[in-house]
C-alpha cells in the first residue's frame, strides 16, 4: 500500500545547509562571561552532573540539536510530503456542484443547506490540495458554469467557490456532463467528482466516458411547496386560480395558502397535506383588469425549501377576441356567433375592420397581412408554400389527421369530401415541408390539407383547401374546429388561461419596440436588455424566485414575478443511483472523498514548537527545561 | 534644646542604637572554654572567687583556710568549701576579606557582624582579637588582643579599614591565625566558607588550640538561587579561572543539593567541635542577624 510521499523531493538539497549551520554555530558560540564569588560549588556540581547525566553531551550542545531539528523540520516541510488520501491520485480532478433549487434546502431547523454542505467538502479538498493536483469547478443548475479552469490555485478556488449560489431552478446534469467531457479533450482525466442530492432524472442520456464519484448529500428535512399555478376564464368571466400543494416525501402537516392581487391579501385557505399526497385548491379572481397575483404558502411546521413558497401569476385584463373573418365567409362568421366573447369584423352593418386583432380568418391572400397572432388561411396555398405545394382540383379525401392536435382536438374528420387536391410538388414531400416550418395536420391523398406553423409572431394555420368547396361546414366538428382555432387564439392573446411564472426564464415582455431597458433581479442586480422590433424582450434569465422590474431611465415600468419552481425541486426526491447509457449505472459513492493529506503545515508547526521550545529553554525560563 | 542634639555616631559599622542594644548583650559559646589568667568567665574547676560552688571531703594539703568549720564543729569531720573560679576567655574575630566577599554585599554584613562580637566581648571584659585574611600566603591583617570599652575604637577602626581583596583560602588563614593567637575562647569566622581546602584541619587545630568555631556564612543572594538563563562563561572573582555552564534545572537543583550539602557540612564540623554555624543572606540587615537569628540560636544572650 503506498502511504504517501513527496511532492518536491527536488529540494532535498536544503539538507546541505546543516553545514553552514554547524559551521557558524560553532563560530558563533561565544558564552556571556559572568563573574561569580567562586567556583567551589559550581565545579563540584558540574562534575557531579556529567557524571550523573547519560546525555550530558547532548545537552551540553542542546541549542545547535535544537536548531538542527528545526532546519530538518523545515526542510521536511519544504519536500512537500503528504499522507495519501485514497487509494489512487488524481492529478486533475473536475469537480461538479449542484446549485438548483433543492440544493438550498436546509436539514434542519437553522441548519445548513445542501449547497453550504457541498461547499464545506470542496473546500476541505481545496485546503487539502497539494501542488501537483488540480481542480476544475464546475456549478450547475439547468445550465453548466465552468468556474475555474484546472488549477491549483487554492485562492482562486476558494473565490469560485464563493460565488456558487442556490438558483431556483431544475439541474440539468447531462448538460454539465457533456461539459465535462468538452474539457477532458482538451486536458484528460481519469474521474470527475459530482456533489449532489440527486434531485434528477434517474437516467441520463449521456456516454460515461470517466469514472463518476457521486457524491450525494444526505436527504434534507420535509419540505412544503407550490408545484403548480394556472388561472382559466372562468364562464362568468372572471378567473379560476388553481393553486397545487405538494410536499416531499416525509412532509405533512398543516399550512396556509394566502392569495394576494396587487400586494392585497384577497383570499385564504388553510390546508392539510397528507405525507405522499397533494393538495388542490382554487380561488375566484373577478379578472375586469389585468392583475398580478402572488400565492404565498406558509407552513405550520419546519419548511426545509423557502424559494418554493411563492408563486406569481399575471392576469391579462378582460377583453372580447377580435376576429376578423371576411364576410365572404358565411360558415366561419355563423359558427362564430356561438361563442362568447367574441367581436368579429367587420361587422356586419359596416365594411369597416381596422386595427390589431387576436385572430384572422380568410379565404384571401391579402388579408394575411393583418396584424393578428393567430391567423388561418383558408383555400390558397401561402406564398412560401406555393414551392411545396400545389392546388389541384381532382378532390381529396382525408387520409389521416394529427388528433391530439388542440386545433383537432374532438373533430371528427373521417370520410370528409374535399373537391380541392392540394399535393405536393414534385419532388417536395413532407420532410421539405417541415424544413420550412410547417407541421402537417390534416393528411390528404396527395399532400396535406392542413399545416400549422408557430414561430415569435404567433400560430399561423393554413387550411389548403377551400371548406366552401368541401363537406366540413356540414359536419359537427365544423364549430367545433372553429371553436379550438378560437381557443388558440385566446391562447395566444393570453385571454384563455395564464400559467404562473416558472423561474428560469421570465415569459416574453411586450415594451416599445426598440427601447433599452434595465432589469432589476430579486437581488437588485440589474441587467440591460433591448426590445425588438415588435417591442417582445425575450429570454431574460431569471434564476431566482422573486419580483423582475423593467426599469427604464431608472423608473419602474413594468413587475413581473417568476416563483414556481419544478416540481422535482419541492419533493427534494434524491436518486441514489443514476443511469447512464448503455446501461451504465453509478451509485452514490458510500465513501466520503478524501484528498491527499498534505503534512508540511503540521510539520511548519512542529518546527513553530522546536522554535518556541528553544526560545523558552535559552531565553526566557529562569529555571530552564526540566 | 542640648538635649535633643543627636549622639555622634561612634562607628560606620554598627548605629548606636544597636551598640546600645549590644551593651546588654554577651556572647554564649556552647562550651565554656577560657583561659586561665584570670578574668569574668566561672571556669568548670574550682577558684577563688566570692562564689560558693560545692564540698568536699578535706585531703592532706589542702590549704585550710577554706575548712568549713562550722560543719567541722557539728560532724567533727573536715571539709573544704570550694568556690568557682573566674577565668578571661578570649574572643577572636576571623573575617573573610578575600575578594570573594566583597559581591552584593556580603563584606558590608560580615564586617558589622564581626564588629558586634567585638563589641559584645569588650563590653563584658574579654580579649578580643581580629584578623582578616586577604592574600594567600601573606600573614592576616591582625589587631591584637585588647580588652576594655577603651578598646572599642581600636577595633571599629581596624574593622572598618578592612577591604576586600586577594584570593585567601579560609582553611590558610586559620592556621596563619593560629600562628599568633594564644588563649581559649571562642573563634568567631565571618566568611562564605567557598574553598577548595579542607576545613576540616582547620577546625581541628581551632578545637585543639582551645578556641571554639562559631561559623557564620554569608552567601549573596545569587549565590544562594544563581540566575543561570543560558549558556554562561562563570568566571572565578579570586582565581579568574573560569567554568561553562548551560541553564538546566538539573545542574540548578544540583547545585542548591551541593549549597545545602555544604551548609551542613559546615554546620557539623562547627557542631563536633563544640561550636556553632549559622548560614545568612548578605541581604539580611545587620539588626536581623544579630538580634533575631543569633539570639534566637542562643548565639547571644
Amino acid at each position: 500500500m503506498n502511504w504517501g510521499g513527496f511532492q518536491a523531493l527536488s529540494h532535498l538539497w536544503l539538507l546541505s545547509l546543516l553545514a553552514p549551520l554547524a559551521l557558524f554555530y560553532f563560530l558563533k558560540l561565544k558564552r556571556p562571561r559572568a563573574e561569580i564569588p567562586s567556583l567551589v560549588l559550581w565545579r563540584q556540581v558540574l562534575q557531579d552532573h556529567r557524571v550523573n547525566s547519560p546525555f550530558q553531551k547532548f545537552k551540553r550542545n542542546l541549542l545547535l540539536l535544537l536548531q538542527i531539528l528545526l532546519l530538518l523540520f523545515l526542510v521536511l516541510a519544504a519536500l512537500q510530503p503528504f499522507w495519501r488520501g485514497g487509494p489512487g491520485k488524481n492529478r486533475r480532478l473536475p469537480v461538479l456542484v449542484d446549485c438548483s433549487a433543492s440544493m438550498g434546502a436546509l436539514d434542519k431547523p437553522d441548519g445548513v443547506s445542501h449547497l453550504a454542505e457541498a461547499k464545506r467538502r470542496v473546500r476541505e479538498m481545496i485546503d487539502g490540495l497539494a501542488s501537483d493536483q488540480e481542480l476544475c469547478l464546475i456549478s450547475f443548475d439547468n445550465t453548466p458554469r465552468k468556474l475555474t479552469g484546472f488549477t491549483n490555485d487554492k485562492r482562486l478556488l476558494r473565490d469560485a467557490l464563493d460565488q456558487i449560489q442556490v438558483a431556483d431552478v431544475p439541474s440539468d446534469l447531462e448538460e454539465a456532463l457533456r461539459l465535462v467531457q468538452a474539457l477532458g479533450r482538451s486536458e484528460p482525466f481519469d474521474e470527475v467528482l459530482l456533489f449532489s442530492d440527486g434531485n434528477f432524472p434517474p437516467r441520463v442520456n449521456f456516454d460515461l466516458s470517466f469514472k463518476l464519484n457521486y457524491q450525494r448529500l444526505s436527504p434534507a428535512g420535509p419540505n412544503l411547496g407550490i408545484t403548480a399555478l394556472s388561472a382559466q376564464r372562468a364562464v362568468t368571466g372572471g378567473w379560476d386560480v388553481f393553486v397545487q400543494i405538494e410536499g416531499s416525501a416525509d412532509a405533512e402537516g398543516n399550512a396556509s395558502v394566502e392569495l394576494f392581487e396587487d400586494g392585497n391579501s384577497i383570499a385564504s385557505e388553510r390546508i392539510t397535506v397528507a405525507r405522499g399526497r397533494a393538495q388542490r385548491m382554487v380561488f375566484q379572481v373577478k379578472g375586469d383588469h389585468a392583475s398580478s397575483l402572488r400565492v404565498q404558502l406558509t407552513p405550520d411546521g419546519f419548511d426545509s425549501l423557502a424559494a418554493d413558497n411563492m408563486a406569481y401569476l399575471d392576469l391579462p385584463g378582460s377583453r372580447p377576441l377580435r376576429v376578423f373573418v371576411p364576410k365572404s365567409l358565411v360558415t366561419y362568421r355563423r359558427a362564430l356567433q356561438g361563442i362568447r366573447g367574441i367581436q368579429s369584423f367587420p361587422q356586419e352593418t359596416s365594411d369597416e375592420a381596422s386595427g390589431a386583432f387576436d385572430l384572422v380568418m380568410s379565404d384571401r391572400p391579402q388579408d394575411m397581412d393583418l396584424v393578428a397572432r393567430t391567423k388561418l388561411s383558408v383555400g390558397f396555398i401561402p406564398p412560401e408554400l406555393e414551392r411545396f405545394v400545389e392546388l389541384g382540383t381532382n378532390g381529396s379525401s382525408v387520409v389521416d389527421w394529427r388528433r391530439d392536435a388542440p386545433v383537432l382536438q374532438h373533430v371528427q374528420l373521417a370520410d370528409l369530401m374535399v373537391l380541392d387536391q392540394p399535393r405536393f410538388a414534385a419532388g417536395e414531400g413532407e420532410g421539405d415541408l417541415e424544413n420550412a416550418g410547417y407541421e402537417a395536420l390534416i393528411y390528404g391523398q396527395r399532400g396535406p390539407l392542413l399545416v400549422r406553423k408557430q414561430d415569435s409572431d404567433g400560430v399561423r394555420f393554413a387550411l389548403l383547401f377551400h371548406t366552401d368547396r368541401s363537406t366540413l361546414p356540414y359536419r359537427v366538428g365544423f364549430p367545433i374546429f372553429v371553436a379550438n382555432v378560437v381557443q388558440a387564439a385566446l391562447e395566444q392573446a393570453g385571454l384563455a388561461e395564464a400559467l404562473a411564472n416558472r423561474t428560469g426564464v421570465l415569459p416574453p415582455l411586450t415594451l416599445a419596440p426598440g427601447g433599452r431597458y434595465q432589469i432589476q433581479t430579486p437581488e437588485q442586480t440589474t441587467e440591460p436588455v433591448t426590445a425588438d422590433d415588435h417591442g417582445i424582450v425575450s429570454g431574460v434569465a431569471a434564476p431566482r424566485a422573486g419580483f423582475y422590474s423593467v426599469l427604464e431611465n431608472g423608473v419602474t415600468r413594468r413587475r413581473v414575478g417568476a416563483g414556481l419552481l419544478s416540481p422535482s425541486e419541492t419533493s427534494l426526491a434524491g436518486v441514489a443511483q443514476i443511469e447512464f447509457n448503455e446501461q451504465l449505472q453509478v451509485a452514490e459513492a458510500s465513501a466520503v472523498v478524501k484528498m491527499d493529506w498534505p503534512l508540511w503545515p503540521t510539520l511548519l508547526m512542529v518546527a513553530l514548537v522546536v522554535m518556541l521550545a528553544e526560545w523558552w529553554f535559552f531565553q526566557k525560563k529562569p529555571g530552564g527545561w526540566k | 534644646m542640648e538635649l535633643l542634639t543627636p549622639r555622634p555616631q561612634m562607628t560606620t559599622l554598627l548605629t548606636n542604637s544597636v551598640l546600645d542594644r549590644l551593651q546588654r548583650l554577651r556572647i554564649r559559646p556552647a562550651g565554656k572554654r577560657t583561659s586561665r589568667s584570670r578574668g569574668e568567665h566561672l571556669s568548670g574547676k574550682g577558684g577563688t572567687s566570692t562564689e560558693f560552688c560545692d564540698y568536699r571531703d578535706y585531703s592532706p594539703g589542702d590549704d585550710t583556710r577554706f575548712v568549713d568549720w562550722n560543719i567541722f564543729a557539728r560532724l567533727h569531720r573536715p571539709y573544704l568549701k570550694q568556690f568557682h573560679k573566674e577565668e578571661e576567655r578570649h574572643v577572636v574575630l576571623l573575617i573573610d576579606a578575600s575578594a570573594s566577599m566583597k559581591f552584593e554585599g556580603k563584606l558590608d554584613l560580615a564586617k558589622p557582624l564581626a564588629a558586634a562580637f567585638g563589641v559584645m566581648g569588650l563590653l563584658n571584659n574579654e580579649r578580643v582579637s581580629a584578623y582578616t585574611s586577604h592574600q594567600a600566603g601573606d600573614a592576616p591583617d591582625r589587631m591584637p588582643p585588647c580588652r576594655g570599652r577603651a578598646s572599642l575604637r581600636t577595633l571599629f577602626q581596624f574593622i572598618e579599614s578592612v577591604e576586600g581583596r586577594g584570593d585567601a583560602p579560609l582553611d590558610r588563614a586559620v592556621e596563619l591565625l593560629l600562628r599568633h593567637h594564644s588563649g581559649r575562647g571562642v573563634c568567631v569566622i565571618v566568611s562564605d566558607f567557598l574553598t577548595f581546602g579542607d576545613l576540616k584541619r582547620s577546625f581541628n587545630m581551632l578545637f585543639a588550640a582551645g578556641l571554639e568555631p562559631m561559623g557564620i556564612q554569608i552567601l549573596s543572594p545569587q549565590e544562594i538561587e544563581p540566575d543561570v538563563t543560558s549558556d554562561l562563561r562563570l568566571v572565578d572573582s579570586e582565581t579568574q579561572e573560569t567554568l561553562d555552564v548551560s541553564s538546566s534545572a538539573d545542574l540548578l537543583n544540583l547545585y542548591q543539593e551541593y549549597r545545602q550539602g555544604l551548609e551542613n557540612d559546615l554546620a557539623l564540623l562547627c557542631r563536633r567541635r563544640q561550636g556553632r554555624f549559622l548560614p545568612v543572606s548578605s541581604a539580611t540587615p545587620v539588626e536581623s542577624v544579630l538580634f533575631d537569628q543569633l539570639r534566637r540560636q542562643g548565639w547571644i544572650e
